[in-house]
């Protein structure tokens, strides 16, 4: 157990370290949270002594038994793992004060004076390596305790300080929505340092921990609502009535929230049409594409290409090889087409790939569209590294949709179409052939499902409903250019629908929020973008690979089938019995 | 058999000659008539425009250096290929890293004059010292992001793999910055050496020397060593090879290990032909190694040195031979496109590569 909290410590360090020298310490260090006192950089600090301790007091499995410390062996171990990284962090200051601070930044460019200024708490290289160790030890000991807290206390509480680090977070959404609906506002938010204000962070903790404790009260002695419940005609009615809600919020957003967030939702919606076509190929059809960028692209060069738009050329604006004059929204009935044939089309040889094989292959397929994008070659064509400009604004009865909150609506409107077409082809037959060629390819086949078409089918709908999302993207920005493309967008789509849940349509929505909407609300955040794309990858593969909300319907296929096992399980039980009966009878005879 | 079941047979086996196969063979055909053009048109241009025999040869040179480079990369990718059964796509950010880590000490010495003044003593330590990064980042990516997921479906491990990659190339963004740097090159690896009769770049030479004796102290220790027969072991069945005594776990690491040596030799090989790095350098040759891997046939160590010496001359070859002759302005930006359609041709007509153990399993 001393070994656990020395390890857990040491790996705390390591994160501790991490985080300081790729930068974050510094940079989040600029986004209050709660007064001038929290910041998000400061909480990075203090999370890894008291996670380090959280985790070396769980209770572990030994010789079949489960063993976990009582309250006073996790106060010890959690000290000790707290104080562990507390050192660490505090040994990384010496040996860089040793070596000299301006030797160690040529090397590793975010070792700033900053840095040590933030790991020290602006008190000098000795008393801050004191507070860090203490601090750890003191963090530590309260991460040790926490989890041997009732649940019944520990859980709402931690609803309440999450509460309060998402209404921290977004801080660029809230108060304007709250001036909007002339609520005053100033007692929750700073208008100096942005973040909580220290009166309105306590009321905010105090509320939401009793709410949750209500709530999680309510369920303990209900017991939690069953997975769809009620009549058919009930439930259809109740999500009816949701979605409408949800709709309706929706479409009130940019009256709220303000030009800012309407921009950053563009951009989430323009993502989240990506996602959706992904979620097609990847989550319902089961295959891999690490290419959908190269319908990202396609369809914003076809919309512009079609719309009239114009090169940028060293003589000024040409009109490019290949272009049409059509009104954007015929155009975008033929993008639709245009991407369902070339997914369709680039599927086809390539469909008996295997798996991990297939994913490469498309990853190629958007590298060469890229490329070719770039390239002199094409470059009469699509404008090469300069692309393309004045993009059609897409009017429609005089309205142009290139100012954030018209593009808002424009790209509203066809999230919805695509989370309703997403929805539907999910229950469809369609929906049940390629979930069962997801399952198990050779099975599905030995069924009758014909594998090859609903493959392509797969391509086709996802090529579609990507390139309307790079059409969306055209419009939005109004020029085209190679670089906006790149394989990395491919990820980005890839860690949107991995983190939401493959095949969960309220998984990628959420997914698309939180990974491009967090970003482009804290400016602070985007420099570590890729970072935590990657990460998060990562982490949701080897702790959570259904992702943040599961996919509703397998779900409800393991609760079945735990369901049917609990039927054997009574019958067997019940057979036993008899048969136990049975016997004692006939020993009494 | 009545005659009249035999025919029905026949006909059956033309109904069922597969669309799939008659788009493979006219697309085959398509693509050696467009290669035999596009080479026929560039060798036949006036003779002002046409490329000389000493370009030819240069490219060809360039060609086999580039492709020694390659194959460092993809015998990583083969080795544990071979084993896990997965692509390790953070394998170019090892690459990458080695490049990296050598990068300092070279940029220190070379201000401190050690460089120049004994570059062969240099080098190796530069060699040495990228191996150690890479196989540190290696064994860490094995440890943290792949051994949980020892057992889980195909994909899962190709994901996570994606979101290393991912997350090494910002880490080493955030620290040690952004920019491109220059990668100093020692003075005596300036100019050409006469190799039979032929003047060939001196880093060259080094390339094609340090590639060639890593290949074949990779190969003796596979065949010789025990822990190479227990790789081979592993490769062939994990779990009898678990049953005999080998630990698996061990043998994995090792293999990581192999890979991050040989991608870090491979890291300073490249900064010192190109010149310049950067944290997203590892993606494209990393892409190009990973063809060049299957191009050999995946698994197999020979097939990937040939795998990417074949890459590396169609690379620098090619665009030149097959566009200059159509007129392509600047064909060298479409090197890349060589590649990739090479790697798709490769996994549609020939899944198992060249030197492929044509495996039964379904590609």
């Amino acid at each position: 157990m001393v070994r656990a909290g020395a390890k857990a410590g040491l790996l705390g360090g390591a994160v501790l370290l991490y985080a300081a020298a790729v930068g974050m310490l510094v940079r989040l260090d600029e986004l209050h949270l709660v007064g001038t006192q929290v910041t998000l950089g400061r909480v990075l600090l203090v999370l890894p002594p008291f996670v380090a301790a959280f985790l070396a007091v769980r209770p572990r499995v030994v010789g079949g038994r489960v063993e976990q410390p009582g309250p006073p062996a996790a106060l010890a171990i959690g000290a000790l793992a707290g104080g562990v990284t507390g050192a660490v962090g505090a040994g990384g200051l010496a040996l860089v004060d040793a070596i000299g601070l301006d030797r160690v930044r040529s090397v590793f460019v975010a070792v700033s004076p900053a840095l040590v200024e933030t790991m020290t708490f602006g008190r000098g290289l000795g008393l801050g390596a004191a507070i860090l160790v203490l601090g750890g030890l003191g963090l530590g000991a309260v991460g040790g305790i926490w989890r041997r807290v009732r649940h019944g206390l520990r859980r709402p509480v931690e609803v309440g300080l999450l509460t309060v680090f998402v209404l921290g977070m977004l801080q660029r959404v809230v108060p304007f929505m709250l001036d909007e609906l002339r609520i005053e506002r100033d007692w929750l938010y700073s208008r100096v340092t942005r973040g909580l204000t220290w009166v309105g962070a306590v009321v905010v903790l105090v509320v939401a921990t009793a709410a949750a404790a209500y709530v999680l009260d309510r369920r303990e002695r209900h017991g939690r609502a069953p997975l769809e419940e009620g009549r058919p005609e009930v439930r259809g009615v109740r999500r009816l009535v949701l979605a409408g809600i949800v709709v309706a919020f929706f479409a009130a957003l940019p009256q709220l929230a303000g030009s800012i967030v309407s921009e950053i939702m563009g951009t989430v919606g323009v993502f989240l049409l990506l996602a959706l076509g992904l979620n097609i190929v990847t989550g319902y059809a089961g295959m891999l594409h690490l290419g959908f960028s190269a319908f990202f692209l396609l369809g914003a060069y076809s919309i512009a290409l079609l719309t009239g738009a114009n090169l940028v050329t060293a003589f000024g604006l040409v009109a490019p090889r290949f272009s049409a004059h059509l009104d954007f929204y015929v155009a975008l009935v033929l993008v639709v087409l245009i991407g369902a044939a070339v997914g369709a089309l680039l599927a086809a040889p390539v469909l008996r790939l295997r798996g991990d094989y297939l994913a490469i292959v498309t990853l190629a397929f958007a590298q060469i569209a890229v490329i070719l994008a770039t390239s002199s070659w094409l470059q009469p064509i699509t404008g090469g590294p300069q692309g393309l400009r004045d993009v059609t604004k897409a009017p429609l009865l005089g309205i142009g949709f290139r100012s954030a909150e018209n593009f808002y609506y424009l790209v509203l409107v066809a999230c919805v179409l695509a989370v309703y077409v997403s929805w539907r082809l999910a229950w469809s037959r369609t929906g049940r052939a390629w979930n069962a060629m997801r399952e198990d390819e050779q099975v599905a086949e030995a069924m009758g499902v014909p594998t090859g078409r609903y493959k392509m089918l797969g391509f086709a709908i996802g090529g579609a409903i990507g390139a309307i999302g790079g059409a969306m993207f055209a419009v939005k920005v109004g020029t085209v250019q190679p670089g906006s493309f790149e394989i990395i967008q491919s990820i980005t789509i890839l860690a949107v629908v991995i983190l939401g849940g493959l095949g969960s349509v309220p998984g990628v929505v959420l997914g698309a929020l939180v990974l491009l909407g967090l970003p482009g609300l804290l400016t602070q955040l985007e420099e570590y973008r890729f970072l935590i794309y990657g990460a998060s990858l990562v982490a949701i593969m080897i702790l959570r690979p259904q992702g943040l909300i599961p996919n509703v319907r397998r779900m409800r296929e393991l609760q079945e089938e735990e369901r049917t096992q609990d039927a054997w399980q009574q019958i067997f039980a019940a057979r036993q019995e008899e048969e136990a009966a049975e016997g004692a009878t006939e020993a009494a005879s | 058999m009545s005659q009249e079941a035999r025919t029905t047979r026949t006909l059956g086996r033309f109904e069922r000659l597969p669309t799939r196969r008659i788009v493979l063979v006219a697309l085959s055909i398509g693509i050696a008539t467009a290669v035999a053009y596009g080479s026929y048109r560039t060798l036949t241009l006036p003779a002002g425009q046409r490329y000389s025999g000493s370009a030819w040869r240069d490219f060809l040179v360039l060609g086999v250096a580039q492709g020694a480079v390659y194959a460092l990369i993809a015998l990583g990718y083969t080795l544990v290929y071979g084993i896990l059964r997965m692509i390790n796509f953070a394998h170019g950010e090892v690459f990458m890293a080695g490049a990296f880590g050598s990068f300092f000490f070279a940029d220190a010495w070379e201000r401190s004059g050690f460089l120049d003044r004994r570059p062969v003593l240099a080098v190796l330590l530069l060699v040495l010292l990228a191996m150690a990064v890479s196989v540190t980042v290696a064994v860490l990516l094995e440890r943290i992001a792949y051994r949980p997921l020892r057992g889980a479906p195909r994909l899962v491990p190709l994901i996570t793999a994606i979101g290393a990659s991912l997350f090494l190339q910002n880490t080493f963004r955030g620290l040690f910055g952004a920019q491109t740097r220059g990668y100093p090159k020692p003075t005596a690896l300036e100019g050409t050496w006469s190799i039979l009769g032929i003047p060939v770049q001196r880093v060259q030479v080094l390339v094609l020397v340090v590639a060639a004796a890593a290949m074949v102290v990779l190969t003796q220790f596979v065949s010789r060593t025990k822990t190479g027969k227990s790789m081979r072991a592993a490769a062939e069945d994990q779990e009898i090879a678990a049953l005999m005594g080998i630990d698996v776990d061990r043998v994995i690491v090792t293999t990581f290990v192999l890979g991050g040596m040989l991608a870090g030799i491979a890291g300073v090989l490249f900064a010192l032909t190109f010149g310049n790095i950067s944290y997203f350098m590892g993606f494209a040759p990393g892409i190009t190694a990973f063809t060049a891997a299957v191009l050999g046939g995946i698994g197999s160590i020979s097939g990937a040195a040939i795998g990417g010496l074949v890459i590396g001359v169609l690379q620098s070859i090619g665009p030149a031979l097959l566009l200059t002759g159509i007129h392509v302005p600047s064909p060298f930006q479409l090197k890349d496109v060589v590649t990739f359609l090479i790697l798709i041709l490769v996994l549609l007509f020939r899944p198992g590569g060249i030197l492929g153990t044509g495996e039964v399993e379904k590609v």
